[in-house]
């Protein structure tokens, strides 16, 4: 089963450098039509990607190469609890396949319910990091330390924590679309109220699910140590984060923060997410240390 | 009235001048208060604040925080100890900067050793003690709470008086609008209409003025104080914390040595009785596998629980809770007196470690007197004052004077300070965390209601639609309008009820 995992793993990486290829096609040739429909002046007040035939076709096979890792990465989380009898939370190897298929998932999601096939353009090249970063990872299943020892609630908490970074990265990804083009139309990307509104849908279910994770996060602590909350870095971070996306919440309806400086509100959120999945490693150092006294 | 006072043309006279400063001050004073009720719950301070609480996190989680333990001595030597360590460390402020590519060159390379006084003055090194923390969370609790009760009375209107005869004009400007024309009466019409509407649970309300109907239709007019429950919640989260912070009970360096049995200062009346502590370790890769420490309860000397206390499961009893925390080994030592009588025989936890040498070391004291014994264990194969095999210890009197001390070689006795000591063997101690949180139970209601009432607000919006119906010969005009923002990548809500709203009334009488 563990090296059922590995190959599953290995196809997703594959399919998902594969399809960024594609969907990286995609805008390039609808960014040709896009250009040559300017030149024929036929300004049409299109949504989507300007599309001829060929960039549609191209667009299909992207999106059927996005599908294909997202349900390989699957298959290989799947492959993996059954080996290892538990969630993908005993390291990090575990938890950036757990990421890379939250942002897969939620890139896929997102393109089908808003037909905009855009935004994997960002959000797969983050999926195909989280990988392969992952794969420099020893993949070893080794048994949980103690503190590890708590299936049930670490699912959950993995499980709620990956649909959350997933939403978040597709509100990165419209964020960052609408912060090259603030005035819309531009390369025949999406419009900016399309954007804001995909965003928007972003956190809205990011939101809820990050503030869920907490929570979990916070019972797990309570259990184990008899601390709900102690000031951990990771901790620190995550509640930094939610701060971050809750200011977005705001700026959206307040004069002056819609816009640029929510998208802004939007990039650093994502960046302080990173931040916080990345925390062990950055803390590494500081945590051994705090161990004093 | 101010306003009036000052755009009075004429001067006032003398009666008038005594009579208006009182008032004057008084509405000012209104102004004043109202400015700041304003200020506070505006939203732009609030967004200022949270910005300002996630920089102070930022901080707090770049900037080694210095442990609880150490902060909560209130000699302030614990504090001084630990800047020295860190100090000496030399330990780069932020770690994992330095270790970037472009960046790392760039920051500057600061050392705990260099900054660490500095540091402590401005309370970096205890972020969430801080007053910095303390004033922009208080801030923010005041902030929402203003904000929430400013908006109570709208919300409430909203929700239970909302304006059903809108201006004409509305029908034209709203950000959604639609008319449709129909060959019915405007009585048919109507309730057509709310027929339609109510499918789509919507309810509706509607007066007539001038042969023309105005409808109101809303749904989850309740959902947006969903929105003002996820904002008080954190109120409510707070005051756990609080609760927990100052009405708590917590004693998170419990040690106890296997066969020993000790009170629980939590519980009156209460001993905990550890019978044995196993840690064991994957064969494979030496990794722990499992801490357990297998305790007894007694209240007044009968068992009341027994339980094995692992990570993920502590031990609940009454309000107080036992949590495994951390482990290592003790030294089982037999006292007698002059007479021969035993009148200590147990295990020392050996929990600390010593400053200059780091060994580590336990103290007990001895019954019946008012000495205390300091018993210090090996430092491992190498240890040349110590050997494995060794204890030391030492005896003080009441006054911390030495009053003798012995090294002993396991299973011989040894004479310390008029007594007979032996080392009989070594064994384990358990440390648990003893914690009695009076707060918790506000924390997790105030986190169920922060997480269910922003999932409410969130998927049920409050939806209002306007409908107006304008009688024409043979028919009515209906005009339609909404407010909702404008869903533009999904087709919009507005326009499918829209949609069926035009089918509704276009299908023939009668069906
Ligand atoms: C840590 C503090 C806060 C957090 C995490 C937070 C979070 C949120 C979230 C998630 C929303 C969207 C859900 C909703 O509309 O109810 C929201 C909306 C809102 N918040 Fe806050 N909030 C905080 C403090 C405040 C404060 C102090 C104010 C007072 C000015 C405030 C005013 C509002 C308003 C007026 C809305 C409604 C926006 C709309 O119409 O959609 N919030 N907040």
């Amino acid at each position: 089963m563990a090296k059922m995992s590995e190959y599953a793993f290995v196809a997703a990486m594959l399919s998902t450098g594969l399809a960024t290829i594609f969907y990286f096609m995609y805008a390039v040739s609808g960014l040709r039509a896009a250009r040559m429909q300017t030149a024929g002046a036929q300004m049409t007040a299109g949504l989507s990607l300007v599309s001829g035939p060929r960039t549609a076709a191209i667009g299909r096979y992207a999106t059927m190469l996005g599908w294909l890792a997202t349900v390989a990465m699957l298959a290989s989380l799947v492959f993996r609890a059954i080996a290892t009898g538990h969630g993908p939370f005993a390291n990090m190897y575990e938890f950036s396949m757990a990421f890379a298929f939250g942002i897969l998932a939620a890139s896929m999601w997102f393109e089908r319910r808003y037909n905009q096939r855009i935004l994997a353009l960002i959000a797969l090249p983050v999926a195909l990091a989280m990988m392969l970063y992952a794969s420099t990872i020893p993949a070893e299943i080794e048994p949980l330390v103690p503190a590890l020892q708590n299936n049930l609630l670490l699912t959950v908490h993995v499980a709620v924590a990956i649909v959350a970074y997933g939403s978040f990265a597709i509100a990165f990804a419209a964020a960052l679309l609408y912060l090259i083009q603030p005035e819309g139309g531009r390369w025949g990307l999406p419009k900016p109220q399309v954007l804001d509104e995909i965003a928007y849908r972003a956190v809205v279910v990011g939101f809820p699910f990050l503030t869920l994770t907490i929570i979990l996060g916070a019972i797990w602590a309570d259990t184990a140590w008899g601390t709900y909350w102690s000031w951990d870095p990771k901790e620190t971070a995550s509640l930094v984060t939610w701060l971050i996306y809750g200011a977005f919440l705001h700026a959206r309806v307040m004069r002056g923060w819609r816009g640029n400086r929510a998208a802004w509100l939007l990039v650093i959120g994502f960046g302080a997410t990173l931040f916080t999945y990345f925390g062990n490693l950055f803390f590494g150092g500081l945590h051994s240390y705090a161990g004093l006294g | 009235m101010a306003h009036e006072v000052r755009t009075r043309p004429l001067p006032p006279t003398a009666a008038q001048a005594e009579a208006t400063p009182g008032p004057t001050i008084m509405d000012r004073v209104d102004a004043v208060l109202e400015g700041l009720w304003h200020f506070l719950a505006s939203m732009r301070f609030a967004m200022v604040l949270i910005l300002a609480l996630a920089f102070l996190g930022l901080i707090g989680s770049l900037i080694i925080q210095a442990p609880p333990g150490v902060l909560a001595d209130p000699t302030g030597e614990q504090k001084q100890q630990w800047l020295n360590e860190i100090g000496q460390m030399g330990v780069p402020v932020v770690t994992w900067l330095h270790g970037l590519p472009v960046i790392g060159s760039v920051v500057p390379d600061l050392r705990y050793k260099d900054v660490a006084r500095p540091f402590d003055t401005l309370q970096l090194f205890q972020i969430f003690n801080s007053i910095y923390f303390r004033v922009v969370v208080a801030a923010l609790v005041i902030s929402t709470v203003a904000c929430s009760v400013h908006r109570i009375p709208g919300m409430i209107r909203t929700a239970t008086k909302p304006r059903i005869d809108v201006a004409p004009g509305f029908f034209e400007h709203a950000p959604q609008h639609e008319a449709i024309v129909v060959r019915r009466s405007p009585a048919e019409t109507r309730s057509i209409l709310e027929a339609t509407l109510a499918g789509k649970r919507y309810r509706t309300l509607g007066v007539e003025s001038d042969g023309a109907v105005s409808l109101y239709a809303d749904r989850w007019r309740w959902a947006p104080f969903a929105g003002l429950v996820g904002h008080l919640s954190i109120v409510v989260i707070l005051a756990g914390g609080i609760v927990g912070a100052t009405m708590g009970y917590r004693e998170s360096q419990f040690t106890i040595a296997e066969g020993a049995t000790l009170p629980v200062a939590a519980e009156p009346g209460v001993t905990i009785q550890l019978l044995d502590f196993t840690d064991t370790y994957d064969t494979r890769t030496g990794a722990p596998s499992d801490y357990a420490s297998t305790v007894v309860l007694y209240k007044d000397g009968t068992e009341v629980d027994r339980h094995v206390i692992r990570v993920n499961d502590p031990l609940r009893y009454g309000d107080t809770t036992f949590y495994q925390a951390f482990f290592g080994s003790a030294a089982v030592v037999t006292v007698k007196d002059a007479t021969g009588a035993t009148i200590l025989s147990e295990g020392v936890p050996l929990a600390w470690r010593t400053t200059n040498d780091n060994r580590p070391i336990g103290s007990v004291s001895i019954p019946g007197t008012d000495n205390v014994a300091w018993i210090y264990g090996t430092n491992g194969a190498g240890d040349t004052s110590i050997a494995p095999g060794q204890v030391r210890m030492e005896v003080y009197n009441g006054d911390g004077a030495s009053v003798g001390e012995a090294l002993l070689d396991q299973g011989k006795a040894g004479t310390v300070a008029g007594l007979t000591a032996t080392f009989e063997r070594e064994s384990q101690f358990t440390g648990l965390n003893i914690g009695r949180d009076p707060g918790v139970g506000l924390v997790w209601l105030g986190s169920f209601l922060l997480f269910g009432g922003f999932v409410i607000r969130f998927t049920m919006p409050h939806k209002r639609l306007w409908a107006r119906i304008v009688p024409r010969p043979n028919g009515a005009v209906v005009g339609v309008a909404s407010l909702g923002s404008k869903e533009v990548a999904l087709g919009t809500e507005f326009e499918s009820l829209v949609n069926d709203i035009r089918q509704a009334l276009a299908a023939p009488a009668g069906s």
